[in-house]
């Protein structure tokens, strides 16, 4: 439904989107991932039609829109990485407002405002001026004001930056439902793993400009699926037990902690055995043995060597 | 869409009542604070003309008409030409001409003409009173008959000492002067040609306008002068109010969802054209109307001032959109502050805003009636003083341009397509 090709755009020495390739196909919620300064934003200004690129195509229905744009505004809603309202309005003029510029008047406009107000739970402040709402409220109309003409594609640049886990969580379920009650199809950009490992379907994941890894989360998690990361609990531990864990071959890392002890093995490897003798010998009773799955975090620290978040 | 836009510029504008009282109430208490203070000091030269005017003789004319003739008698010219020459010259002399100038019907009652001993010369000088001193010299008509009968060049002037103090009585003067030796030289030349040249005289009406405006019209009281000055320097800060919501619009990428919206931009553009020029009608509007209940500032012409009113509102409409363009482009609002801070009272300094500045100069006039708000003021004072809709037309023409020539340059630097990411 929505193809980005080759896609890169330069500003002046800065290549701040590199030849990116994707596509979003109707009903999906897609991740799209990346660091600060990934180019995330970036790709989307483009995809929305609101900056153009320096090379290659966006197309929505086998139609490039970098000259004809009217076609992708109708149908999508954009929620920008800034708050974009009117401070000094109520939320429920801010509401009035953008739905009239979508050309939606009279009682179908009041309908879908309080429909919308419902949906982000914001009726009971409607009155008030946008400037006096807390980081949570804002954001949440932020995505309630592109959500007022039933777009059928719904892009969301970073929404839950800055808000406390409550909202946070009220805006992930609010998405989840989106997709699910509505069928509308989601582009949704973070920087949080955990987001993107609860909300999507597919995964793009971006660092400086690249597209690194791209496919849907069991496919992204199979190229750690080589190793696997066990965890070790006790009480405390001795000198003698983790000599024996460093000096085993088949243990790649050994991370210790007050009560934890993170080793990373081969799959194929069967751990269990190798660890309870070991804390036998040792003289060391332990607590628990996890086998972690691994995560999107780990998947881009093994791509770049770096952590998401810095 | 276009009224969507309108309408929530003017939400947005309520919202703010600092931003308001600004706008509003500072020139209305602007106005009662200089309107008061200043009254008699605006009252001073501007209004009624009562002139002092010195003459200083060295020399008697009759004397030098005398010596004149007797050389005539002695020179070998035809019978005749002496004759006819004698008569002239007996009715040319300068110095009377001069004098039946002023006291002609048209000046004496603005002017009076003192005649001064030049041992009293430096008295008149420190003496504020008197609008200018005219010094005559030694054998300025005998030099002056001499090149207008026998074309010998002369190289003696009358002098004329202008007082700085007062500037429209010395600028008249001057003006006086200036057209009463042009037509001693008409005169020359008429007296070469052998015409009679008795007809001389000084038109009044075409002195300056400066010297009609301020003899014929209606008074200007100074309340009416600082509504005029504060209403015209304050609209332009509506329109930096305006430049500033359209570049917030920016900033915060509102203005991105009313382009993802598929608003085209110009409509966005237009709405702020728009907003500028409601706005700064209804502005003027309301400072007018406190000034008119407040200090019964009425308005000979309404028609006249509606139209004044409204040209300079499309001008405020032109640098809002000029300023929101230039911000635009360059994803700043240096220029905007730079507006509001230095140029708005450059403009308002230079338009005559806080006192007649056009007054003491030709040139700061004619600077002063390039700002929009100087013209604008210029406008509103000769409907006030009463003036013929002509006399104010020039200056609608020239403000309606500076508003087109804004909109224009606007309309080239606004960004065609945002880039904001
Ligand atoms: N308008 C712009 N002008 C110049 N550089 C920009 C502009 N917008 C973004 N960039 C640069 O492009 C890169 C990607 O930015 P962005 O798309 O905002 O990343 P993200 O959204 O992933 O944090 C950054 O290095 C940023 O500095
Ligand atoms: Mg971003």
């Amino acid at each position: 439904m929505l193809e980005l090709v080759d896609l890169t755009k330069r500003f002046k020495q800065n290549e701040a989107v590199k030849n990116l390739n994707m596509f979003i196909e109707k009903g999906e919620i897609v991740g799209l991932l990346g660091p600060n300064g990934a180019g995330k934003s970036t790709a989307i200004s483009m995809l929305s039609s609101l900056v153009e690129p320096t090379s290659g195509d966006v197309r929505y229905n086998n139609k490039s829109i970098l000259r004809n744009p009217g076609p992708i505004r109708e149908v999508l809603g954009m929620v920008p990485q800034e708050i974009a309202l009117y401070d000094d309005l109520s939320a429920l003029e801010n509401l009035q407002f953008f739905g009239r510029i979508y050309k939606l008047k009279g009682k179908e406009l009041q309908i879908k405002i309080a429909e919308v107000l419902e949906q982000i739970g914001l009726t009971d402040r409607k009155k008030d001026i946008v400037k006096t709402f807390s980081g949570g409220m804002k954001r949440r109309l932020n995505i309630g004001v592109a959500m007022l003409h039933d777009p059928e594609i719904i892009i969301m640049d970073e929404p839950t930056v800055g808000i406390d886990p409550q909202s946070r969580n009220y805006i992930l379920e609010t998405v989840k439902r989106l997709n699910e009650e509505k069928q509308m199809t989601v582009l949704y950009t973070s920087h949080y793993m955990e987001e993107v490992e609860f909300l999507c379907d597919r995964i793009y994941i971006m660092d400086q400009g690249n597209l690194i890894a791209s496919g849907t989360k069991e496919e992204i998690k199979q190229i750690l699926s080589s190793e696997h990361t066990i965890s070790i609990k006790a009480d405390r531990w001795n000198d003698r037990f983790i000599e024996k864990l460093k000096n085993n071959p088949t243990i790649h890392r050994v991370k210790v902690e007050d009560r934890e002890i993170t080793i990373v093995v081969p799959k194929e490897v069967n751990m269990f055995a190798t660890l309870a003798k070991m804390a036998e010998e040792a003289d060391l009773e332990l607590r628990s043995v996890d086998i972690n799955a691994p995560t999107l975090e780990d998947v881009f620290l093994h791509l770049t060597g770096r952590a998401l978040r810095d | 869409m276009l009224g969507q836009i309108i309408k929530k510029q003017a939400l947005i504008l309520l919202r703010n009542p600092v931003q308001l009282l600004l706008l509003i109430g500072l020139p209305m208490i602007l106005i009662a604070i200089l309107g008061t203070a200043l009254g008699s000091w605006m009252n001073g030269d501007s209004i009624e003309i009562n002139l002092k005017v010195a003459l200083i003789e060295h020399e008697t004319e009759e004397e030098q008409v005398a010596r004149f003739v007797s050389d005539m008698d002695k020179a070998r010219l035809p019978e005749e030409a002496v004759v006819a020459i004698k008569e002239s010259a007996i009715e040319t002399a300068p110095i009377r001409m001069l004098k039946d100038v002023f006291v002609s019907e048209e000046l004496s009652e603005m002017i009076v003409l003192h005649e001064v001993n030049p041992s009293e010369k430096q008295d008149v000088l420190d003496d504020d009173s008197y609008a200018a001193l005219i010094e005559v010299p030694e054998n300025f008509t005998y030099e002056t008959l001499n090149e207008i009968f026998l074309d010998e060049e002369s190289s003696i002037n009358l002098q004329v000492f202008q007082n700085e103090q007062q500037e429209i009585g010395a600028n008249i003067v001057g003006q006086i002067l200036q057209q009463f030796g042009e037509q001693l030289t008409l005169g020359v030349f008429l007296a070469d040609q052998g015409i009679d040249q008795r007809a001389m005289q000084v038109d009044v009406d075409e002195l300056d306008s400066e010297v009609t405006v301020v003899n014929q019209g209606n008074p200007v009281s100074s309340k009416a002068y600082y509504t005029i000055g504060m209403v015209v320097m304050n609209v332009l800060f509506m329109a930096t109010a305006i430049g500033t919501i359209s570049f917030n619009e920016k900033q915060t990428h509102v203005f991105d969802r009313i382009i993802l919206a598929n608003v085209s931009r110009w409509v966005y553009f237009t709405g702020v054209l728009i907003t500028g020029m409601i706005f700064a009608f209804i502005q003027s509007m309301l400072v007018f109307a406190f000034a008119w209940i407040v200090f019964d500032i009425t308005w000979p012409n309404l028609f006249s001032f509606f139209i004044v009113t409204l040209s300079l509102s499309i001008s405020v409409g032109g640098i809002a959109v000029l300023l929101t363009a230039v911000s635009y482009r360059f994803h700043s609002e240096v220029l905007t502050d730079f507006f509001s801070s230095i140029i708005v009272t450059m403009m308002a300094f230079l338009g005559g805003s806080f006192f007649p500045i056009g007054d003491s100069s030709k040139i700061l006039q004619v600077i002063g009636n390039l700002t929009p708000n100087g013209a604008g003021m210029s406008a509103y004072l000769s409907i006030i003083r009463g003036d013929a809709m002509v006399a104010i037309s020039n200056h609608i023409v020239y403000i309606l341009l500076f508003a087109i020539t804004s909109i224009i340059i606007a309309v080239l630097s606004f960004p065609r397509r945002g880039v904001s990411a």
